[in-house]
């Protein structure tokens, strides 16, 4: 797919999804919050994974950082700033990525996998020795904060939740967007692909394989941490589930189901994904069964997911055109 | 000092348990280089199974002393499950690492609602006494007897399984085709069939494991998603692909749980997970296992 | 004539194997020295000490007068020796302009460059087209690295490095793979290249003695770890003794 039409698709789902509050209900709307968050911390991720072929099944602990962070701000520090919170936690996870990344990234393959799955329930287990601070199973609560220094103290929480903070969050991915297509088109990004596909001869054309793979891990925490505040803020709670393995494993799956060697598949993932589980969840109680063997059915069938879907659609209509 | 040996009695007995898993994944990493995250499933799926039959079997009446042996069969039983697994397992061999992983995450989320559907939400528990077999007092120092059935059975597995893989010819082609599979298929090996074998052959350990554990513990639905964590520190820890790994992480494993448990509770996750990481850093091939990373 | 590439009695071994010993050599400007001899006698060992990636385990191996220990690849592509491998080694997923451009990259310092925009990079693409008409790719830039030829991939894989600009180039048997009729095509390719690049010194590892013969300045015969002769090669092929060592013993009489 060229740039081009990338490019047109992108400005056609801004479009559509800045109008979508004024023809949705508040209901699909508020749903969309979880998605934005998802799929911010996914961009990262997938800078990670399908950028730089590392994958890790611990990403859920980034998100954690930013979720918990989030709730030590604005419930135990008081700060009010939404702003200053998604600073701080950006800041925070990425102190920590660095330590656990520089160790993390000397291995590739299952290692890596493993390695990053050992630190996720690492972290877990924090939140639960420190029960007294994290809340335990109970989580911490997030404080409502203010959103560019507005307090939209008159909108009850839907609509808050339903208006000023939907475009907020819009806005966030559309910001996270951009610099991450800019940081996938650059130099270093053409050098992290290099890396993905023959780290050898990368590194025998001038590509740091530590170092290139490190700036990627941290990168993708900063990001992970930014939705994981974006989704503690939106449920009003840090949710120690967030940080399990599986909840790791489910941002996989989300990657994967929307097509991890697209730039936009991990935003279509996440979308896609939540809808997915919104309807499923209320048409049966049984939809992890459901979740389970779609993501069965794209590994073994669709491992380009959506966006490969889409591509290879596209390519075929051209091809029958000429 | 009784105190420590009750302590210890139970960390060895847990630690049973786990090789039988941990060797079922060894097995699988070893031979067919899958690593397989649904093994926590095939526990839990034994475990609950386990209750099932050993049920059935009081209502018609069989005898309680048939508890080991009844356990032992129902796990066996589950292996049927072991042959299609692998067959949609097949479907990705050739590809990335990361697939399978996913590929075996898929199966972890479908088989927590299969337990949801056929057992329910709650957690279900065997009723009759494991205690039919009786105590073994020692002053202070007391272990079921059925502890100690179940470790013998461990360590029969485990002398077992090496012979079987040092001394018998299948043993033979299985290692052949572990370090070379090409070279195997070249010499006329029929890797299929012998990947249905193997993959069997873990499953079946797997959840006779789960069925074993379940007159100490309750089965339940978080069972599967929690019990891999502790059985990729074994295999971790031992090194991938390693039966002897899979011995000394399982014991290693299984004692720190068994002490973290009675002096400090909310250490025991993070000193199973500090002692992987320790592993990773300055031994990732593991204890015993070859380099690999 | 200044040195560039030199070993001072260099030997590895592994465990108690030596592979090498007392190994020293030395590449000047201007100098196209190849480096023969039978399998097993040492030559990828030899090549993974000059590119850094074995350790010595006696002696020293230095570039440009400075020792090249722990000196990573990256860096040994800055300071300007630059490596091309026996076995293909492309990715198979960029395309040939952008294997190029992450040469190139590297030699224009702008590997850190998180937010500028490849594409519009006229440095960069002015480079890679340039690359890519000295090796005959100029038709191929668009296409992804697993989709093309052997021959066109050893091409990209030379090409590549050659597009790092450096002072001195080891190719460790650029022909192998390729058809005998496109091996003089290759060799001609890259020294016109390197001429026109500035390339000051080449180090070949090569089995096929025709092309040896004909483009080198100096040979370096190796067998057994040590090495046998380093003449010019009008003395080295005047040796039947040498030949018959490096090519391998004669069947029969």
């Amino acid at each position: 797919m060229n740039r081009s039409a990338n490019v047109l698709i992108a400005l056609c789902g801004v479009v559509a999804l800045t109008l979508l509050p004024l023809v949705a209900p508040a209901y699909y709307v508020g749903l969309m919050i979880p998605v934005y968050g998802y799929a911010i911390a996914l961009l990262g991720f997938n800078l990670l994974f399908g950028y730089t072929g590392l994958l890790s099944f611990g990403h859920g602990m980034f998100l954690g950082i930013g979720a918990y962070g989030a709730a030590i701000m604005s419930s135990k520090l008081g700060v009010r700033s939404f702003e200053l919170t998604l600073v701080a936690v950006m800041a925070a996870s990425t102190l920590i990525a660095l330590p656990i990344g520089a160790l993390c990234v000397r291995y590739i393959g299952i290692f890596f996998g493993m390695l990053t799955l050992a630190f996720g329930m690492l972290f877990h287990s924090f939140l639960f020795k420190f029960y007294y601070l994290t809340g335990g199973d109970s989580g911490m609560r997030v404080a409502r904060m203010t959103i560019l220094g507005l307090d939209f103290a008159r909108y009850n929480k839907i609509e808050f939740l339903a208006g000023p903070f939907y475009y907020y969050c819009l806005g966030l991915l559309v910001i996270t967007g951009l610099v991450m297509w800019r940081i996938v088109h650059s130099p270093f990004g053409l050098h992290l692909r290099a890396l993905r596909d023959n780290p050898l001869k990368a590194e025998y054309l001038g590509a740091h394989v530590h170092r290139f793979r490190l700036a990627a891990f941290v990168i993708s925490s900063a990001l992970g941490a930014a939705g994981g505040a974006v989704l503690g803020f939106r449920v009003g709670l840090a949710d120690p589930e967030l940080v399990y393995w599986t909840q790791s494993g489910q941002l996989v799956f989300m990657a994967v189901l929307g097509g991890f060697s697209n730039f936009f598949g991990p935003i279509i993932g996440a979308l896609t994904f939540t809808l997915l589980q919104d309807q499923l969840q209320s048409l049966t109680e049984y939809w992890r069964f459901v979740l389970g063997a779609i993501l069965a059915l794209i590994v073994i069938g669709f491992p380009e997911g959506i966006a490969g879907l889409a591509g290879e659609l596209a390519r075929r209509r051209t091809r029958s055109a000429t | 000092m009784s105190a420590f040996a009750n302590i210890v009695a139970g960390g060895v007995f847990h630690a049973a348990v786990l090789f039988l898993v941990a060797a079922g994944l060894q097995l699988v990493f070893g031979v067919q280089k899958i690593v397989n995250l649904a093994c926590g499933s095939f526990y839990a799926l034994g475990a609950y199974f386990g209750i099932t039959f050993i049920g059935y079997a009081h209502q018609f009446g069989v005898s309680e002393w048939l508890l080991l042996p009844g356990l032992v069969v129902s796990g066996i039983l589950l292996g049927f499950i072991g042959p299609p697994i692998e067959r949609l397992l097949r479907t990705v061999y050739d590809r990335d690492e990361s697939f399978q992983l996913l590929l075996t995450f898929a199966l972890v989320l479908m088989f927590e609602d299969v337990f949801k559907f056929v057992w329910g939400a709650n957690p279900r528990s065997l009723d009759s006494g494991y205690l039919i077999y009786g105590t073994i007092i020692a002053g202070d120092f007391s272990i079921p007897v059925y502890n100690l059935l179940v470790i013998t059975a461990a360590i029969a597995v485990a002398t077992g399984l090496g012979a079987f893989l040092q001394g018998t010819n299948y043993g033979r082609i299985l290692r052949a085709t572990a370090e070379n599979r090409a070279m195997a298929e070249a010499l006329g090996v029929n890797v299929r069939r012998i990947y249905a074998a193997v993959f069997t052959l873990g499953t079946v350990l797997g959840t006779t494991a789960g069925a074993l554990v379940v007159p100490t513990a309750a089965a339940s639905l978080d069972m599967a998603i929690e019990f891999v964590i502790e059985a990729f520190a074994v295999v971790v820890i031992g090194g991938l692909g390693s039966m002897r790994g899979a011995l000394a992480g399982a014991l290693i494993v299984g004692l720190i749980r068994a002490l973290s448990i009675v002096f400090y509770p909310e250490f025991e996750v993070l000193a199973i997970y500090l002692i992987v990481i320790a592993v990773l850093i300055f031994r990732p091939a593991g204890l015993f296992g070859r380099s690999l990373a | 004539m200044s040195v560039l590439l030199e070993t001072r009695k260099v030997g590895k071994s592994f465990g108690s194997i030596w592979v090498l010993e007392d190994f020293t050599m030395a590449v000047g400007e201007g100098e196209f020295v190849s480096v023969v001899g039978p399998n097993g006698a040492g030559k990828t060992t030899l090549v993974n000490l000059l590119t850094g990636l074995l350790e010595p385990s006696a002696g020293e191996v230095l570039f440009m007068g400075e020792t090249i220990t722990g000196v990573g690849p990256v860096e040994l592509t800055d300071r300007g020796l630059a490596r091309a491998f026996q076995l293909i080694q492309i990715f198979p997923r960029l395309t040939v302009k952008e294997t190029i451009a992450a040469a190139v990259i590297s030699r224009q310092r702008k590997r850190w460059r998180l937010f500028s925009r490849l594409t519009g990079d006229d440095a960069v693409d002015a480079r890679v087209k340039e690359v890519a008409e000295i090796f005959g790719l100029t038709t191929r830039l668009e296409h992804i690295g697993g989709t093309l030829s052997q021959g066109e991939k050893k091409l990209l894989d030379v090409a590549s490095t050659f597009a790092l600009d450096p002072q001195v180039i080891l190719l460790d048997e650029p022909t192998s793979g390729v058809s005998t009729g496109e091996k003089h095509g290759i060799m001609k390719t890259l020294i016109a290249a390197a001429k026109r690049e500035g390339v000051k010194g080449i180090v070949l590892v090569e089995h096929d003695m025709d092309l040896v013969a004909a483009y080198s300045s100096r040979i370096i015969a190796l067998s057994e770890g040590r090495m046998l002769a380093d003449l010019p090669p009008d003395r080295f092929f005047a040796d039947p003794h040498l030949i018959e060592t490096v090519i391998g013993k004669r069947r029969g009489h």
